[in-house]
């Protein structure tokens, strides 16, 4: 091989690839994007569903399954993963220190970006990365998907303790409810009709508190009113002045929260990934708050609990 | 109605079928899959309809009439699922281990309530001619009676709800989950089931009478036209079909299951005139043909059995089938009684003859295995006391 030819090839290698590098770069990854580097070793995708049977019909091809209800909580104990079941997780997925994460799943993401909120909480830092628009755009752009379950070589992985910095816990909240902490905003990214207090959980759900409400001081910001039409993320201009116009701007610390906490790590994502705010997610959320014994709630609607 | 006439316009049904599919396809993503259902509804339809795949007339023809064939398709069914299950199960959980089970698979616990509720339903589809799947594909037909069978069927959903909690509190509804691979592995569950069936099949032939082929009076192309069209298919061959509509269901959508459409609205209009407790306890966590809590109309249940009906309207148009039958008001009472029996029985059980007989034992559920005795009882029993009363009545 020559030394025009070799550099020739090298141009071209940087040029095409320059694009791949280029989209990398963000907290998202397009649907087009992922479809290129399928089989780019260094990029693990992950899904995070939600509905039984959706993974195994058919999936992003090379995608890891992970089962939200075992896999990245405590089975037993209210609480995520164990550091050494995700230890365990990541490293029968073969992910690697240098290895790009992507995550998606159905019903708009909700339950991959509670996924990336648990691999942020455990330092998996920026490589971890959300599928824009999710299993909804990957189906509705028709592109592949396979049934086969792929295996990789384990890999042994180690990651820091949990980040305190990104969990909000009851007391936490409760400091802001009383006035103690008035510096933190309480996002409550619930319905307006679960937020007023007229209903306790979203139709078809069973109700997990006996209190309706909210918590005290916290605005209401419904999740979708941070995704287009098509499952995709606003742009962080757009995300931007729509939060800016429920006085979240980024100048106080921030706390997210919903029913069981995953919708909450969709807006998690939204303000601390997009747009780079300190946020904190409370996985705990109404269940752990509607439910505590002498905790204030503003209850709008008055709905009192009937007990059934 | 001439031949050429008749599958013109069985063409033109199966046709606008394919055309509805295609177009429900075309808005892409979800709505995908809802045309898969149509499309597999409507095999199913054919298949069922040209095979005479009926759960009741197969078991009266073996009891009543000592003819072997429909059962035989029946247990082709099950052989011919069950295999194809397991090669999907294989892909999906590559072992058994003890902690999962195969995401939607229809496997229930094994519970009084299944028991009681197979039996209920073994009665009612005796009394009423057909079980629920087969008054789909008898509607196809034109049999009007099954209009009457499957509006009973939606009251016994009412009943089955109103009653659950009751069970429920009694201890009757819940049971251990038996899924044969957990215990015996997936070789050992195979080489069980077919070797049930084994049994089965041998029982079956030793007690029914060899059935002649009729004699086909003429050869060449107009004879083969008429094996396909007009005659009944050969009842293995329906067996083997139904098993494998069976798998590719389960494959792409969800496990074959007639009742759970009829079931969400059941359980939708009895909420809203506020018939039923808030909560049905535990109803939602178990397997089966479970009831969808959606605000969409249609589920793709909705699909699959409107699918079936259209098939069955299709095959019944070619074959000369298709005679619009205005029941006798004594066809009226049994149908609507047999019906009520049979939708408390598929909701009780957690679905019916298709849901957790078929799609279960298929599955490797023994609550499948457990529906197929209780309601075989129910429905030999209830042909038994029925012609009694019929003698009793006309002597």
């Amino acid at each position: 091989m020559t030394l025009k030819s070799w550099l020739g090839g090298a141009v071209l290698a940087i040029s095409t690839s320059l694009p791949v590098l280029a989209a990398e770069e963000g907290p998202l990854v397009s649907a087009d994007w992922l479809q290129q580097n399928l089989d780019n070793p260094k990029v693990r995708v992950f899904e995070v569903s939600v509905d039984p049977g959706v993974y195994e019909r058919g999936h992003i091809p090379g995608a890891v399954n992970i089962r939200w209800h075992t896999d990245l909580v405590d089975p037993v104990r209210r609480d995520i993963a164990s550091e050494e079941n995700f230890e365990k997780l990541l490293g029968a997925a073969g992910v690697d220190k240098d290895t790009t994460i992507v995550l998606y799943g159905d019903n708009n993401n909700w339950f991959a970006a509670w996924g990336a909120w648990v691999f942020n909480v455990y330092g998996q830092g920026d490589r971890v990365k959300l599928l824009d628009g999710g299993r909804k755009l990957w189906e509705a752009k028709g592109l592949p998907l396979d049934s086969s379950v792929p295996s990789y070589t384990e890999t042994k992985v180690d990651v820091p303790a949990a980040d305190k910095s990104l969990r909000a816990r009851f007391p936490d909240v409760l400091k802001v409810a009383e006035g103690e902490d008035k510096n933190t905003k309480l996002v409550d990214i619930r319905s307006p009709k679960e937020f007023s207090g007229e209903i306790v959980a979203p139709e078809g759900f069973k109700e997990l508190a006996v209190r309706a409400g909210h918590i005290p001081t916290a605005v209401n910001f419904p999740w979708a009113k941070a995704v287009n039409e098509d499952g995709t993320f606003k742009s962080k201009e757009d995300l931007q002045k729509a939060f800016a116009e429920i006085g979240i701007d980024g100048s106080q610390p921030i706390i997210t929260y919903c029913r069981i906490g995953e919708r909450s790590s969709h807006t998690w994502f939204a303000l601390a990934r997009i747009l780079g705010y300190q946020v904190k997610n409370y996985d705990g959320s109404w269940t752990e708050y509607g439910n505590s014994v002498g905790a204030p709630i503003t209850n709008l609607a008055g709905t009192v609990w009937q007990g059934k | 109605m001439i031949l050429s006439l008749r599958l013109a316009l069985s063409g033109l049904v199966l046709a606008g079928l394919a055309l509805l599919a295609l177009r429900i396809d075309s808005a892409g993503g979800q709505s995908r899959q809802l045309a898969f259902a149509l499309l597999t509804g409507g095999a199913l339809g054919v298949v069922v309809q040209r095979a005479r795949f009926c759960f009741l007339c197969n078991l009266r023809d073996l009891v009543e009439a000592r003819d072997p064939r429909g059962v035989l398709s029946i247990l082709a069914a099950l052989g011919t699922g069950l295999l194809g299950y397991f090669i999907i199960f294989g892909m999906w959980l590559p072992t058994p281990s003890a902690d999962r089970l195969p995401p939607t698979a229809h496997i229930g616990p094994v519970s009084v309530a299944l028991a009681l509720g197979a039996f209920a339903f073994g009665i009612g589809m005796a009394t009423a001619g057909s079980c629920i799947s087969a008054h789909f594909y008898r509607l196809g037909e034109g049999n009007i009676a099954s209009l009457f069978a499957l509006a009973g069927a939606f009251v016994g959903f009412v009943l089955g709800f109103m009653s659950w909690n009751r069970l429920f509190m009694a201890d009757l509804t819940d049971g251990p989950v038996i899924w044969l691979p957990h215990h015996l592995g997936y070789g050992g569950s195979l080489a069980l089931s077919l070797a049930a069936l084994a049994v089965l099949t041998a029982f079956v032939l030793r007690h029914g009478h060899a059935i002649p082929r009729p004699p086909s009076g003429s050869h060449g192309p107009v004879a083969g036209f008429r094996s396909v069209f007009v005659e009944r298919w050969p009842p293995v061959l329906g067996g083997v079909l139904v098993g494998v509509i069976g798998t590719f269901a389960y494959l792409r959508l969800a496990p074959l299951g007639v009742t759970s459409q009829l079931g969400t609205w059941a359980r939708k209009s009895a909420s809203s005139v506020h018939l039923l407790p808030d909560t049905l306890y535990s109803l939602d966590t178990f397997r089966g043909c479970a009831t969808a809590l959606t605000d969409a109309f249609l589920t793709p249940n909705g699909y699959l059995v409107g699918g079936l009906v259209f098939g069955s309207f299709g095959a019944a148009l070619a074959s000369g089938k298709f005679t619009l039958a205005i029941p006798s008001l004594r066809q009226v009472a049994r149908s609507l009684l047999g019906g009520i029996l049979m939708g408390w029985g598929a909701m009780t059980a957690l679905g019916c003859t298709v849901g957790v007989l078929l799609s279960g034992i298929q599955a490797g559920a023994l609550a499948g295995w457990v529906f197929l005795v209780f309601c075989t009882a129910g429905a030999v029993g209830g042909l038994l006391v029925l012609r009694r009363i019929e003698s009793r009545a006309s002597s």
